[in-house]
């Protein structure tokens, strides 16, 4: 960390928080609230005299509440800037009457009461979300008595009190009575792995770090009892079968079921811990000095915040979702944006290392670079057609049309953000949008084609590029049986497919139409597929209207791991399609007979309103 | 509390009730009897 502080082309903004970002990849430009510290953090040499005289304490966060710090204080030992900082919550006040002590001692004079906070504005190519995580607080398990009993800590706070630096200088004590422990033991899967409470990911980092807290222990303290409460020990790392192995030749016991409950002794303050032990079937009660919740990790609670800032999409976990789980696994939706560490899942210090150094490399080739290609699949907007009603804006995902309603300025898209997925030219309500290279026309063909030749044989099945296209090709890879009346309309998102282009299906007499898109987790425009969701259930209000069935119109979300789902709903569709009659068919082709594409329309309107104009003039 | 709606499977024809929020985002809908994610919800002149 010191390293990055001092490194000539590093700028470190610590103890700030990102306002404001627009712009594009390449491009961004970056509102930083610099937060007072009311400390001169160039002049402060931490020489902590300030903080000796200041006579306010308040629990120490970073010791987790063992300790105590001061209202001037510095928030780890490592920080960088190594510099003091006010909590403006707790301090008395620079009233001389009340306080003032810390501005007396300082030499160098750093202390300022009225600080400012400081904006800055930057101009950046690329941006990588590190946030981080938060961890799961264990107080709803009440069978735990993580509240209740004071010698029951979680791993976090066991990392505080074996640290040379934390509260106990790395004296290993139970907080009780101050001694050395003799027996500890652990939970796993703390706020894990749980359908009901807490989250039902594994974290992915607790097993690891308990068999470590063992083996130091060990070290520290030979002779010390210990014993682990698991369902199952992932250890899948390089090296960490060795370790595990280690941790159990030193002794300790690793027992397979989760405690139902935890009791105290009143006098001893000793715990009693029941089991049962899945592996030999018996309930067993183990008498524990301390007991140590392996808590698990969640996504930052405050991650809303940067979301918006940089329309990135979540996991229905709540962690950052890249922008593809093999090819693009460090890169985030939205271009120029890119993950690294637990923002993005729980990960442990090599893996987050590792991603980290993967982001900066991905940063890095948008930053050498004069130009950067973008895809060729954009949306573009024929000026004349736009009437800068900002529906486009609104359905985009990535924000990256720029139109002004109240000034009549038509809709533009900055093609370098611009992801492709189509939703603005299907919401557009004047046929001004169309795709490169998946264009309406193109589609309408394809349309046309398929159902050419006895229509009534065929189920139009549109499909996104990401999933439902690869399910299909799945379903196909593995051999999956299904009925081969499907006619598939690739589209780049299911949030490209315009109500036109299901009319116009219709119209030519297509008994069934299908729109499958990702699962909304899954969707690689971020959210784009909840458009595609919401025009379906507006088609479905029109169908019925105009007298011809739902039903005729199908809805589904499938991955791309999801073949057999393909050749499922393939076989149900075939089904459906056969109990479609030729005279709803031709009612259905009757009651679309006059149907006008949005562009149409637009452009009629357009024509109208010129020749009106032509005419005035004459 | 949320409140709840009347949903019909397009698939298998299943009406059944589900939490719903107006105001929410939008959630996945899958049919609980068939999986179907042609699941519409209901207004009031829908039901029959
Ligand atoms: S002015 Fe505030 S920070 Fe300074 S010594 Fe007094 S209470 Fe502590
Ligand atoms: S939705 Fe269409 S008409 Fe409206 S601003 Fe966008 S491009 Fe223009
Ligand atoms: S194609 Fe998608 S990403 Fe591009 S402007 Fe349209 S809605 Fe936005
Ligand atoms: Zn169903």
């Amino acid at each position: 960390m010191m390293d990055v502080g001092r490194h000539p082309n590093i700028k470190l903004l610590t103890y700030s928080e990102v306002e404001e970002v627009s712009g594009y990849v390449g491009n961004f430009n970056v509102k930083v609230r610099k937060k007072a510290r009311y400390v001169d953090e160039n002049e402060c040499n931490a020489c902590a005299e300030c903080f000796k005289v200041c006579p306010v304490a308040v629990p120490d966060e970073f010791q987790q509440g063992f300790s105590s710090r001061k209202a001037i204080y510095m928030q780890l030992p490592q920080a960088v800037p190594s510099s003091y900082i006010i909590d403006m919550e707790a301090c008395l006040g620079n009233n001389p009457i009340a306080c003032g002590k810390c501005l007396e001692v300082c030499d160098k004079k750093c202390i300022d009461y009225d600080m400012q906070d400081e904006m800055i504005d930057l101009k950046v190519g690329a941006i990588i979300v590190a946030t981080g995580m938060d961890v799961y607080d264990p107080t709803e398990l009440d069978e735990y008595g993580y509240r209740s009993f004071e010698n029951v800590i979680t791993s976090m706070e066991f990392e505080r009190l074996i640290c040379a630096g934390g509260p106990a200088q790395g004296h290993f004590i139970r907080p009780t009575d101050e001694k050395t422990p003799k027996t500890i033991g652990f939970i796993q899967c703390v706020g894990s792995r749980s359908e009901k409470r807490g989250n039902r990911y594994c974290s992915n980092i607790c097993c690891m770090n308990t068999i470590k807290d063992t083996v130091l222990l060990n070290d520290h303290y030979p002779g010390i009892e210990m014993k682990v409460f698991y369902m199952d020990i992932r250890a899948f790392g390089k090296a960490f079968e060795d370790l595990f192995r280690r941790s159990k030749e030193a002794g300790v016991k690793y027992i397979r079921g989760l405690p139902g409950e935890v009791r105290e002794d009143p006098k001893t303050r000793d715990l009693i811990v029941t089991v049962e032990n899945t592996t030999t079937g018996e309930v067993e009660q183990h008498e524990l000095d301390m007991l140590v919740l392996s808590i698990g990790v969640l996504p930052r609670q405050d991650g809303s915040g940067i979301q918006k800032l940089l329309t990135l999409s979540r996991t229905a976990d709540g962690f950052f979702m890249e922008s593809h789980p093999k090819l693009k696994p460090v890169d985030a939706p939205t271009k120029g944006v890119f993950l690294a560490g637990c923002a993005e899942f729980p990960k442990d210090v090599k893996d987050s290392v590792t991603q980290a150094s993967a982001a900066a490399a991905r940063a890095e080739i948008i930053l050498n670079a004069d130009k950067i290609k973008v895809e060729a699949i954009t949306s573009m907007v024929d000026k004349e057609m736009c009437t800068a009603c900002e529906i486009c804006y609104r359905a985009c995902p990535y924000k990256c049309i720029e139109v002004d309603r109240e000034n009549k300025i038509p809709a533009q898209i900055i093609e370098a953000a611009c992801a492709g997925c189509g939703t603005c030219g299907a919401e557009c309500p004047f046929g001004a949008v169309t795709m490169r290279h998946f264009t309406d026309d193109q589609i309408i063909a394809q349309i046309e084609a398929i159902l050419d030749e006895d229509p009534m044989e065929k189920t139009v099945v549109f499909a996104c590029n990401w999933c439902s296209y690869q399910g299909a090709d799945f379903a196909g890879i593995s051999r999956l049986q299904y009925p081969p009346n499907q006619r598939i309309i690739r589209t780049m998102c299911s949030g490209r497919v315009d109500e036109d282009f299901v009319l116009y299906a219709f119209k030519l007499g297509a008994p069934i139409v299908l729109v499958s898109g990702c699962h909304f987790a899954d969707c690689h425009y971020i959210d784009a597929n909840r458009w595609t969701q919401k025009r379906v259930e507006k088609l479905w209000d029109k169908l019925e209207k105009m007298g011809v069935r739902p039903e005729r119109l199908q809805l589904e979300w499938i991955s791309a791991a999801e073949g057999q789902k393909f050749a499922k709903v393939m076989r149900e569709l075939e089904e459906m399609r056969k109990k479609v009659t030729k005279e709803e068919v031709e009612f259905t082709k009757n009651a679309l007979k006059d149907l006008k594409f949005k562009r149409e329309k637009r452009k009629a309107k357009l024509q109208a309103d010129k020749a009106k104009a032509e005419k005035v003039a004459v | 509390m949320a409140e709840e709606a009347t949903f019909k499977c397009l698939r298998c024809g299943h009406e059944f009730k589900m939490p719903f929020d107006p105001k929410g985002p939008l959630v996945e809908r899958a049919c609980p009897k068939c999986q179907s994610n042609s699941v519409r919800r209901m207004k009031e002149e829908q039901k029959k």
